[in-house]
């Protein structure tokens, strides 16, 4: 019986919440290495598609795909039902005069409604970079898709909504795990917030390939500088 | 005095009982002394109404010195009104003026049922209690104090918690009509002391299992709960109760079971296992 413990916690409202919150900070640590490795976009094609290249041949990829995939469903089936069972109890709770006393953020009162922006993002993006044809490289591919203002509209909503997600995420998640203490809770709500703007980095990928800042000569620029100095 | 003395209108929900359906009913109280307690206007208002041979309102209170929990209503939007980390009770008319309009209506929770007005059944509290808000101790004389030796810090941190009330305001203010704050105060201030070491494990598994038997809500951090409690329980006791939790689901051997006082008659807990 007792083998069963992770059973247990899926019976629990305690839980539910717990493994949300370490799938959840997983989800996290990944979109970090993702966002890392796609700001090597900047850098040009060769190191950009020399680091898509290193993930395809490493055989490990794979499986940390399929792992991956796995965190996203136990995310999104522990939050649905947390959430069914919270919206029945709110149902019942209806006051003629409601407001917030000072606990709700903007990120916390709003994350169904980025959860299910996220989602749609996610979808999209993987549907046309993970399964889309990189016969023209992978750099090419990314660098013509944020020349479409619909693809960019879509990253910037989807990042906004991915930031404020993770603004409440973050700091929820290490409460629900039982790490809360008096000298540290400022600085947990600091890393949270940088964790939320790190996010907004995604969408100022897209911007930067949508002006067509990348097709801006470097010597050019400098050339410039030199001019205004003369 | 009497030109300090002023009048607003109360804006009262009334209701039958837990199936019938509830209303708001005006009434305009006259003659209010801003040194009368929120309670006390009430009972003016009661008098009056008495006298007139019509229903007065309902409403639970007690020690009317913010240590027992029974008052605790919403006003404005407020559970236990608009002061910061006061009970109803401690609420004083001076907080208003002439001509305000003052709406109060009960907590609302999907495991508070209206019993009458403003009064709600907060005994669901009780029963997260006996599942496991107490320690094992031999009957016979009281043992001498300070046998068991507890470090000042400890007791200082046991006690904060332990001064929950159990008025349940924090059920009332949260989105999801959880009772994080309350549990996680009962299980910490045992938590934090040798005394409450025996039942350890059991009292956060029993505690859990039968708060959300009872229909409570799952906690998603918003902090309401701390934002209005008028005993300034701090969520630090929520994450107390998630650590207790995350230990004794991995590390103990112990089974959740509802205690046997839950005897079917009494309490409706679904026997799930
Ligand atoms: C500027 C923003 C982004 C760019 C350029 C980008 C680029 C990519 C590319 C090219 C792939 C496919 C990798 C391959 O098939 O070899 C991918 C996969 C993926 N992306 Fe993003 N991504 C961005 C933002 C995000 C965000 C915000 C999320 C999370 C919500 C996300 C989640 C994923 C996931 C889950 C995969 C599949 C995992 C994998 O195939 O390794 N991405 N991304
Ligand atoms: S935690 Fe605070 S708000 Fe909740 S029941 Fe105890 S005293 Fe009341
Ligand atoms: S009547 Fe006892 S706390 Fe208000």
């Amino acid at each position: 019986m007792n083998y069963l413990f992770l059973f247990r916690m899926i019976k629990t409202s305690v839980g539910r919440k717990q493994l949300m919150a370490v799938t959840g900070l997983l989800i996290a640590s990944f979109l970090f290495i993702h966002l890392a490795g796609n700001l090597l976009l900047f850098k040009g094609e060769d190191w950009y598609n020399g680091w898509s290249e290193l993930l395809i041949a490493n055989p490990a990829t794979i499986y940390i795909e399929i792992g991956l995939l796995f965190l996203f469903i136990i995310h999104i089936t522990m939050a649905v039902w947390v959430r069914t069972e919270d919206l029945i109890n709110a149902s019942y709770r209806k006051y003629d005069m409601s407001r917030w006393h000072g606990g709700r953020t903007i990120g916390s009162a709003t994350m169904l409604y980025t959860a299910i922006i996220i989602l749609v993002y996610l979808v999209f993006h993987i549907i046309h970079f993970r399964f889309a044809d990189k016969s023209i490289g992978v750099y090419q591919m990314v660098v013509s898709a944020f020349r479409s203002p619909l693809f960019v509209s879509i990253y910037i909503i989807g990042s906004v909504a991915l930031a404020l997600h993770l603004s409440h995420g973050f700091q929820s998640a290490l409460e629900t795990l039982g790490i809360n203490h008096i000298k540290y809770n400022v600085y947990i709500k600091i890393a949270g917030y940088l964790v939320a703007v790190c996010m907004v980095f995604f969408a100022v990928i897209s911007l930067y390939f949508y002006f067509g800042l990348d097709l801006r000569e470097i010597a050019d620029a400098s050339n410039i500088v030199e001019m205004t100095i003369e | 005095m009497e030109k300090n003395k002023f009048s607003i209108t109360l804006r009262v929900w009334k209701q039958k009982d837990a199936s019938s359906k509830g209303y708001f009913e005006s009434y305009k109280v006259e003659g209010i002394i801003p040194d009368m307690s929120f309670l006390e206007m009430i009972d003016v208002l009661n008098e009056k109404l008495i006298k007139q041979g019509k229903e007065p309102i309902f409403f639970e209170s007690d020690c009317r010195e913010g240590i027992c929990g029974c008052c605790g209503f919403v006003v404005d939007g407020n559970p236990h009104g608009p002061d910061e980390h006061s009970t109803v009770c401690q609420l004083h008319m001076r907080r208003f003026k002439e001509g305000d309009v003052v709406t109060i209506e009960p907590f609302r929770a999907k495991s508070f049922p209206i019993i009458k007005d403003l009064i709600v059944d907060r005994s669901a509290l009780d029963k997260i209690i006996a599942a496991g808000g107490y320690i094992s101790v031999n009957v016979g004389s009281a043992p001498d104090a300070n046998t068991i030796p507890v470090d000042k810090n400890t007791a200082e941190k046991a006690m904060d918690y332990a001064t929950c009330i159990g008025c349940g305001a924090c059920v009332a203010s949260c989105p999801n009509s959880a009772a994080m704050l309350f549990t996680g105060a009962k299980i910490a201030h045992l938590a934090y002391l040798p005394q409450g070491k025996p039942e350890r494990t059991k009292r956060v598994l029993n505690m859990i299992k039968v708060m959300d038997s009872l229909g409570f809500g799952n906690c998603t951090n918003e902090y309401e709960c701390e934002a209005v409690c008028p005993k300034e329980i701090k969520v630090g006791a929520i994450a107390k109760m998630n650590r207790e939790f995350l230990f004794a689901n991995f590390l103990s051997e112990e089974e959740p079971q509802l205690p046997p006082v839950f005897h079917k008659s009494t309490v409706d807990v679904p026997e799930d296992e």
